[in-house]
């Protein structure tokens, strides 16, 4: 496990960086908050998928309560404005450790700071977007680098694509789950598109699949043979109707067409778009008006994004786009972005950020409110700072 | 001071096995001290044999505290991050065999592969707003082939024992843990999906590659290897030497 050294030179560099930048977010109306570095561990083990969980410190108070070490410092802002409910839109901003376990990269810090800004509630979402793309470039900036170069992604962009193909709902919702898994969503098109093997060989679901039956009363008939009544419980936490309702869905499903050629080559040609970013919008424009498809708003939103970034002075072949890149933390629902730069050795990620629609709705919120927040990682950037010899 | 330390299993059937295993190739294990936590075998010397937990043997071997040892490869693989760098698998030795599966409540009748219980995971995580629940005590066998078959909206519980019985108990939904008949998993109610066979595991004398390996160390080694050698198999110092060049 390697732990953070800070000498007195970096220290005095890192104060320096964090204020500067938040200096940036407080001119933009950013309310400086700090969140407890302590929190209630279920509410991340909950809302965040195994691979952050796994690298989440975990322990116990004396009473046996989980908590954890923060591992981010988005969902305690969370926290901390609906426990307080600040009046909508509220933008925040925040500085301080944050704590990941890293079993594939030991040499990694375990601890590390974050420096980022929250705006939540802001309907005017395409705005919300670029306002804080542009604090992520600019409190970069501000913490005293310039070189950097920017990645951008929409999930907003396949999925649309997806939403227009003549196929059920369920593998909609399968094809969004896992278009950023290049191998796996490459076996997903095969077996929609009639290949591979079936999804399902049961008994059951040939039965469901033909034409002719009752899927509800032979799903019935099935659980009541096995014992499962409807008054019986069932082990884990699943209903009997909820186990119904799925086989009815897995009929449905088996009849419905399968994916033709021309729109899984369409996806796959989508998914593949990457590089630099105005050729990008370029080239999606093209496949899409050749297929007859109209997406023009979610590309809109990105060509939007470009220009805001040039405006702001970065060069053009500094921004790049790529279409399966949309969520590397899972709770990103839209747009996302990363700022990258090179330290001594490799090219590092220096901040992210993106739109996250849904976590407030699940920590309790009465219903979806328009999220979109941006940490950068301070250390990563000083490395940065030291690789160009801005500091020593 | 032995060339080559050798680690067995100290208690419970593995033990019995691991016991009457070496007794049929002519080996003989004897108990130096007082409390029995080490032993020398009969006309194999320079080997020395500390007995320890099957936990404990893999930690041993995945630190280099030992050169060899015999446990299951369900324990080594889950407890030993970058397997391959750290543990040669040198000879499966036909017994202790179980598999390591994925089950879940039978009454799951729309569910019988890992493409179902990924579509179940979402499904009950927007219905029911949590993640459904996996038990077992194999965390990174389960995240590894969970991930492989694309599944990420799930959560694990730790379970150190009793597995079988967390549906039941409403601790979790779906389990993975190990299995030899399947006839406790059945009798919880409980069936292995189809394409849910995690590892087919047996046990294995097994070699720390960060262990010292001095000349006398590999002598020893490959006179062990001599006398358990299954006919027609590659012996497991060959094994052992070919991994130790990598």
């Amino acid at each position: 496990m390697s732990f953070p050294q800070y000498d007195a030179s970096a220290l005095k560099a890192l104060d320096a960086q964090a204020k500067a930048t938040l200096a940036v977010f407080a001119k933009n109306k950013y309310q400086r908050v700090e969140p407890s570095i302590l929190q209630p561990a279920n509410v991340f083990l909950d809302r965040s998928g195994e691979e952050i969980r796994r690298r989440t410190f975990v322990l116990n108070d004396s009473s046996g309560t989980e908590l954890c070490l923060r591992p981010d410092l988005t969902v305690p802002v969370c926290r901390l404005f609906m426990e307080n409910g600040a009046k909508l839109p509220a933008r925040f901003s925040y500085h301080g450790p944050a704590f990941r376990m890293q079993p594939n990269d030991p040499a990694r810090p375990v601890q590390f700071l974050q420096t980022g800004v929250e705006c939540l509630g802001e309907i005017r979402e395409a705005q919300a977007d670029m306002e804080v793309l542009a604090l992520g470039a600019e409190g970069v900036r501000a913490a005293g680098l310039s070189k950097f170069s920017v990645q951008l992604g929409d999930v907003g962009i396949v999925f649309a694509l997806i939403d227009t193909l003549d196929i059920s709902l369920l593998w909609r919702a399968r094809l969004k789950r896992h278009f950023w898994r290049p191998d796996y969503f490459k076996e997903l098109l095969r077996r929609l598109s009639g290949q591979g093997p079936k999804a399902s060989r049961s008994y059951l679901a040939r039965l469901a699949a033909s034409e002719s039956s009752d899927a509800r009363a032979a799903a019935e008939g099935l659980l009541d043979h096995l014992g499962v009544t409807a008054d019986k419980a069932i082990p884990g936490g699943r209903t009997r109707e909820e186990i119904i309702e799925r086989v009815l869905e897995q009929a449905r499903e088996a009849r419905a067409p399968h994916l033709d050629k021309r729109q899984a080559t369409l996806l796959e040609d989508v998914l593949n778009v990457a590089g630099n970013a105005r050729r990008s919008v370029k080239t999606l424009e093209k496949i899409f008006t050749g297929a007859g498809i109209d997406v023009k708003d979610a590309l809109a939103a990105t060509a939007e994004r470009i220009e805001k970034l040039e405006q702001l002075g970065l060069e053009s072949k500094q921004i790049y786009f790529a279409a399966r890149f949309g969520r590397t933390m899972e709770y990103y629902t839209g747009f996302v972005f990363e700022l990258w730069a090179r330290d001594r050795q490799r090219q590092i990620q220096i901040a992210g950020g993106g739109r996250y629609d849904s976590l407030l709705r699940s920590l309790g919120a009465p219903k979806e409110i328009p999220a979109v927040g941006c940490a950068i990682w301070a250390e990563r950037v000083f490395a940065a700072r030291k690789a160009l010899g801005a500091v020593k | 001071m032995s060339a080559l330390i050798l680690g067995l299993p100290s208690k419970g059937r593995l033990q019995e096995q691991v016991t009457r295993f070496l007794g049929d190739a002519g080996l003989k294990l004897k108990k130096v001290s007082a409390r029995g936590y080490r032993a020398t075998i009969d006309n194999l010397p320079g080997v020395e044999v500390k007995l320890l937990s099957a936990a404990d043997i893999a930690s041993a071997l995945e630190d280099g505290k030992i050169h060899l040892g015999v446990t299951g490869e369900d324990l080594l693989r889950d407890s030993v991050a970058k397997f391959d760098t750290k543990i040669a698998l040198l000879q499966p030795l036909g017994f202790g065999r179980a598999d390591v599966v994925v089950a879940v409540p039978q009454a799951w009748i729309d569910v019988s592969t890992m493409a179902d219980l990924d579509d179940v995971c979402t499904a009950f995580h927007m219905r029911h707003h949590k993640r459904l629940r996996v038990a077992t005590k194999y965390k990174s066998l389960t995240r590894v082939f969970f991930a492989t078959h694309g599944l990420a909206d799930y959560r694990i519980v730790e379970s150190l024992g009793a597995t079988e019985g967390a549906p039941a108990s409403g601790t979790a939904e779906a389990i993975v843990d190990i299995t030899s008949t399947g006839a406790t998993l059945t009798a919880n109610e409980l069936k292995i999906l189809d394409d849910g066979i995690i590892l087919k595991s047996q046990a294995q004398l097994a070699a720390a590659l960060k262990a010292q390996w001095s000349p006398d160390a590999l002598k020893a080694a490959e006179n062990l290897s001599a006398k358990i050698a299954t006919s027609g198999k590659v012996r497991a110092a060959q094994v052992l030497r070919k991994a130790l060049k990598r």
